[in-house]
C-alpha cells in the first residue's frame, strides 16, 4: 500500500472508531441509547447533543450516579451516528432496543427525525426523552413513551409576536418565509394564525426547499413588497446564506428574526459583524436563576461545558442535558428501570433543573417560554421575555452600508 | 417590472456562477467520458482551500484563485495518473462507482479536517453591490460572474488554439489517430482531469465569498452541475455557459412565480425537456 493510501485509510479507520467508540456499557449500569447526526448535513448541531448526553451522564456519575433502591447505579451512553439519515436513525433505534437491549432512549436532532423514530420507542414501549424535536406533529399522535423538552414549534415566534406589536415605530407589514420540514413547516403554521391575531398584515408567506442556497430572488421580493418584519424559519446554513445575500442586495427590512442560528456561537463567528441587529430566540439562557442539582445553576454549566468542549452551549444542548437529569430523577422516582413505572414517573416530572421547570405537559410536550433575544455587537442579548421587554432591541435596523 | 429586472439580473449572475461551476465537469466528461460525481466535492475543496488562504494568509479570495487553481490541478492530475486511469477505458459504471466512492471520502475526510463547522469567506467588500436605477448587483456575484465567463472563454480558445487543446481534442475523438500523432493518452488525461478539477477549485472560491462553505455542499452541485452539463452540451465550453444561465434564470423566475420550492423542480424539468428535445444540448452538435 503507497503512503496516500495508508494515510486513507487510517483516516478512515478513526472515523469508524470515532463513531462507534461512544460508551461501553458496564453490565450493571443503565444504559441510555441514542442515534445522533455525528456526520452529514446536520452534523453541526447533532453534536451538541452527544456532547451534552456525555456530559450530563460523566456529571451524574460522578456524583455517585443514580439511586434505585438504596443503591448507587451508574449511567451509561450507547450512541450511533446516523449519517444525518433519517432511515438509518429509525434502524439504529430498533437495534438499540432489539438487540443492544438499552433500557431507555434519548432523542436524536431535528423534528423529521424525533417524528419518526418515536415511532420505534412506541412500538416497543420504551420511554424516549429528546430535546431535539419541536415540531407539534410529534406531540399530536397521543404516543405514551414520547416526552420531548423544547418548546412547541408552534409557538416559537410567539413572543417575537408579541414584541412587534410594541415596537415603535410597530411594524405593520410582515413577510413569513420557512424550509419545507416537519419543524419549520410547524412553526409556519402557528406563526400565521400568531400574526392573524395581532392584526399584522402578512405580505409574502413562502415557503423554500430545504438546503436551498440561493434567497436571491426571495429577497428582492421582500425589498418590493415593502415587508417590514421578516421571520425566517429554516436551518443555520440557509440562515447564513440570507442574511449575507440581503446585505449584497442591500435588503435591510426594519427587523428580521430567525429560528435557529442567532444563539449559536457558530453563526456570530461566520457572519462576523453582519450578525448584528439579527433577533432570534430560545428557551435557555445560562442564568444562574435556574439551580441544578448536578451541576450547580445553568451559568455554571454552562462555564464547564465551554472548558470541556470549546464552544458556548446553547439551547440545543441544555435540553440535551435535562434530558438525562429527566430520566435519572424518573428512575429515581420510579425506584427501578420498570419501563412502564419510569414513564409514568417521567409523566408526573418536576424537576428544577439547569434548563428550567421540566414539568410534561399531557401530550408529553414541554412549555417553556421563548425569549427573545438579538445580536447586538457581536453579543447575544435578551431583549423581550415573558415578562415584556429586558433590554432595549436595536431597531429599526440601519440600511447596511449605514452600519 | 423593477422586481422582474431585479430577479432577471439574479438569475443572469447566478448562471455565471453555475457555469464555472459546471465546465470543469464538462470538460471531463466531453474529453475522458467520466462523469466524475466527486466534481462537487472538489468544489467544496476549493472552497476550503481559498478559506484558508483568505483567513490564515490573509490572500485575497479573488487574487487567491490562481493559487487554489494550482493546488487543484495538482489534485486532479495526481488523481487520473493514480486512480482514474486505471478505469479510464473500463465501462462507464466502473468510473461512476470509483467517482461517487471518491466523493464520499472526500466529503468525510473533509469533517475529519474541518469538522462540521460552516464558514464563510467574507472580505470587507463582501456585501457591497452596484445600484443600476433600481436594479441592485451585488459586486461579488458581478466578479464572480466575469471570472465565469473570462475562463470560460479562455478555455474555448485554449481547446482550439493551443496544441495541448488539439491534442486534448484529438485524443477525445479518435484515441489510435491521436496515438500515432505522438500523443501520450495517460499523460494527457491527467492534464485534462487536472485541468477541470483545477476549475472546480476556481468555483469553490467564487462559491465561498457568496455561500456558505460546510463539507457536504458538494453532491448537491455535482447535481446542479451535472444538468447545466446536459443543457448546454459536451462539446463546446460556450455551452455550458447558456447552460448555466438558462438553469440560473429558470430558477430565479420559478421562484418568483411559481414558488420558492420550485426552483430545482423547474431546472431538472428544463434538464428532461432538452434531453427530449435536443439530447445533446442546447449547443451541442445535433446527432
Amino acid at each position: 500500500m503507497s503512503n496516500g493510501k495508508t494515510k486513507l485509510a487510517c483516516a478512515l479507520l478513526a472515523a469508524t472508531a470515532l463513531a462507534l467508540s461512544s460508551g461501553m456499557a458496564m453490565a450493571k449500569d443503565i444504559v441510555l441509547g441514542a442515534s445522533v447526526q455525528l456526520t452529514g448535513p446536520s452534523a453541526n448541531t447533532g453534536r451538541y447533543y452527544k456532547d451534552a448526553y456525555e456530559f450530563a451522564v460523566n456529571k451524574i456519575n460522578e456524583a455517585g450516579g443514580v439511586k434505585v433502591g438504596g443503591e448507587q447505579v451508574k449511567l451509561a451512553l450507547k450512541i450511533y451516528d446516523n449519517q444525518s439519515d433519517v432511515n438509518l436513525s429509525v434502524r439504529q433505534y430498533t437495534q438499540l432496543v432489539s438487540q443492544d437491549k438499552v433500557d431507555f432512549l434519548l432523542g436524536p436532532f431535528a423534528s423529521n427525525f424525533a417524528l419518526a423514530d418515536s415511532a420505534v420507542s412506541e412500538k416497543y414501549q420504551i420511554p424516549m426523552v429528546q430535546g431535539g424535536g419541536a415540531s407539534d406533529q410529534i406531540f399530536s399522535r397521543k404516543f405514551k413513551y414520547i416526552f420531548g423538552t423544547l418548546a412547541p414549534a408552534s409557538n416559537y415566534f410567539g413572543s417575537t409576536v408579541n414584541m412587534l406589536k410594541e415596537l415603535d415605530p410597530a411594524p405593520k407589514k410582515v413577510a413569513l418565509l420557512y424550509a419545507d420540514d416537519a419543524f419549520d413547516v410547524s412553526v409556519a403554521k402557528g406563526t400565521r394564525d400568531l400574526l392573524k391575531s395581532a392584526g399584522l398584515d402578512t405580505v409574502m408567506d413562502e415557503k423554500y426547499s430545504s438546503n436551498a442556497s440561493d434567497f436571491n430572488s426571495l429577497l428582492s421580493q421582500i425589498k418590493s413588497n415593502g415587508a417590514e418584519a421578516v421571520l425566517v424559519a429554516g436551518h443555520e446554513t440557509e440562515i447564513l446564506n440570507f442574511v449575507r445575500q440581503a446585505k449584497s442586495l442591500a435588503v435591510a427590512p426594519k427587523m428580521y428574526s430567525f429560528t435557529v442560528g442567532v444563539p449559536s456561537e457558530d453563526f456570530r463567528k461566520a457572519l462576523g459583524k453582519d450578525a448584528d441587529y439579527a433577533f432570534g430566540m430560545t428557551a435557555w439562557l445560562p442564568s444562574a436563576d435556574n439551580k441544578d442539582k448536578w451541576f450547580g445553576d445553568a451559568a455554571q454549566f454552562a462555564e464547564a461545558y465551554k472548558a470541556k468542549y470549546g464552544y458556548e452551549p446553547d439551547y440545543h444542548a441544555a435540553s440535551g442535558v435535562a434530558d438525562v437529569e429527566a430520566f435519572a430523577q424518573a428512575i429515581e422516582d420510579a425506584g427501578g428501570t420498570d419501563k412502564a413505572k419510569v414513564r409514568d414517573a417521567l409523566a408526573k416530572l418536576s424537576l428544577d433543573s439547569l434548563y428550567g421547570k421540566i414539568a410534561f405537559a399531557e401530550n408529553g410536550q414541554i412549555d417553556l417560554p421563548q425569549t427573545v433575544i438579538q445580536v447586538q455587537e457581536g453579543k447575544v442579548a435578551a431583549v423581550y421575555g415573558a415578562k415584556g421587554f429586558v433590554e432595549k432591541p436595536k431597531y429599526p435596523m440601519p440600511a447596511w452600508d449605514k452600519r | 417590472m423593477d422586481l422582474l429586472a431585479q430577479v432577471l439580473i439574479n438569475g443572469i449572475l447566478l448562471g455565471g456562477l453555475y457555469a464555472i461551476m459546471a465546465l470543469g465537469l464538462a470538460l471531463v466528461w466531453g474529453v475522458l467520458n467520466i462523469v466524475n460525481l466527486a466534481h462537487g466535492a472538489f468544489i467544496m475543496l476549493g472552497a476550503y482551500l481559498a478559506w484558508h488562504l483568505y483567513v490564515y494568509l490573509g490572500i485575497d479570495p479573488f487574487l487567491g484563485l490562481p493559487i487554489t487553481a494550482i493546488v487543484m490541478f495538482g489534485v486532479g492530475y495526481a488523481v487520473q495518473r493514480g486512480i482514474l486511469n486505471l478505469v479510464v477505458r473500463a465501462p462507464m459504471f466502473n468510473t461512476l462507482l470509483i467517482t461517487f466512492g471518491m466523493e464520499v471520502v472526500l466529503t468525510y475526510l473533509a469533517q475529519l479536517a474541518f469538522s462540521a463547522d460552516f464558514r464563510t469567506i467574507n472580505p470587507s467588500y463582501a456585501g457591497t453591490n452596484v445600484a443600476l436605477g433600481p436594479v441592485v448587483i451585488p459586486t461579488v456575484r458581478l466578479a464572480a460572474f466575469g471570472v465565469a465567463i473570462a475562463l470560460t472563454v479562455a478555455m474555448w480558445l485554449f481547446l482550439l488554439r493551443t496544441k495541448l487543446g488539439r491534442a486534448i481534442r484529438a485524443t477525445a475523438q479518435n484515441l489510435v489517430a491521436a496515438r500515432l500523432y505522438g500523443v501520450e493518452p495517460r499523460h494527457l488525461y491527467a492534464m485534462t482531469f487536472g485541468i477541470g478539477i483545477g476549475l472546480a477549485g476556481v468555483a469553490g472560491g467564487l462559491y465561498g465569498t457568496v455561500s456558505q462553505i460546510n463539507p457536504y455542499i458538494g453532491a448537491t452541485l455535482t447535481a446542479k452541475c451535472f444538468a447545466i452539463a446536459i443543457i448546454g452540451g459536451l462539446d463546446n465550453p460556450l455551452g455550458v455557459i447558456v447552460g448555466g444561465l438558462v438553469l440560473g434564470i429558470i430558477e430565479s423566475l420559478a421562484i418568483l412565480y411559481i414558488g420558492a420550492t420550485f426552483g430545482d423542480v423547474a431546472s431538472f424539468g428544463v434538464l428532461v425537456l432538452v434531453l427530449i428535445i435536443r439530447p445533446s444540448g442546447l449547443l451541442g452538435r445535433t446527432a
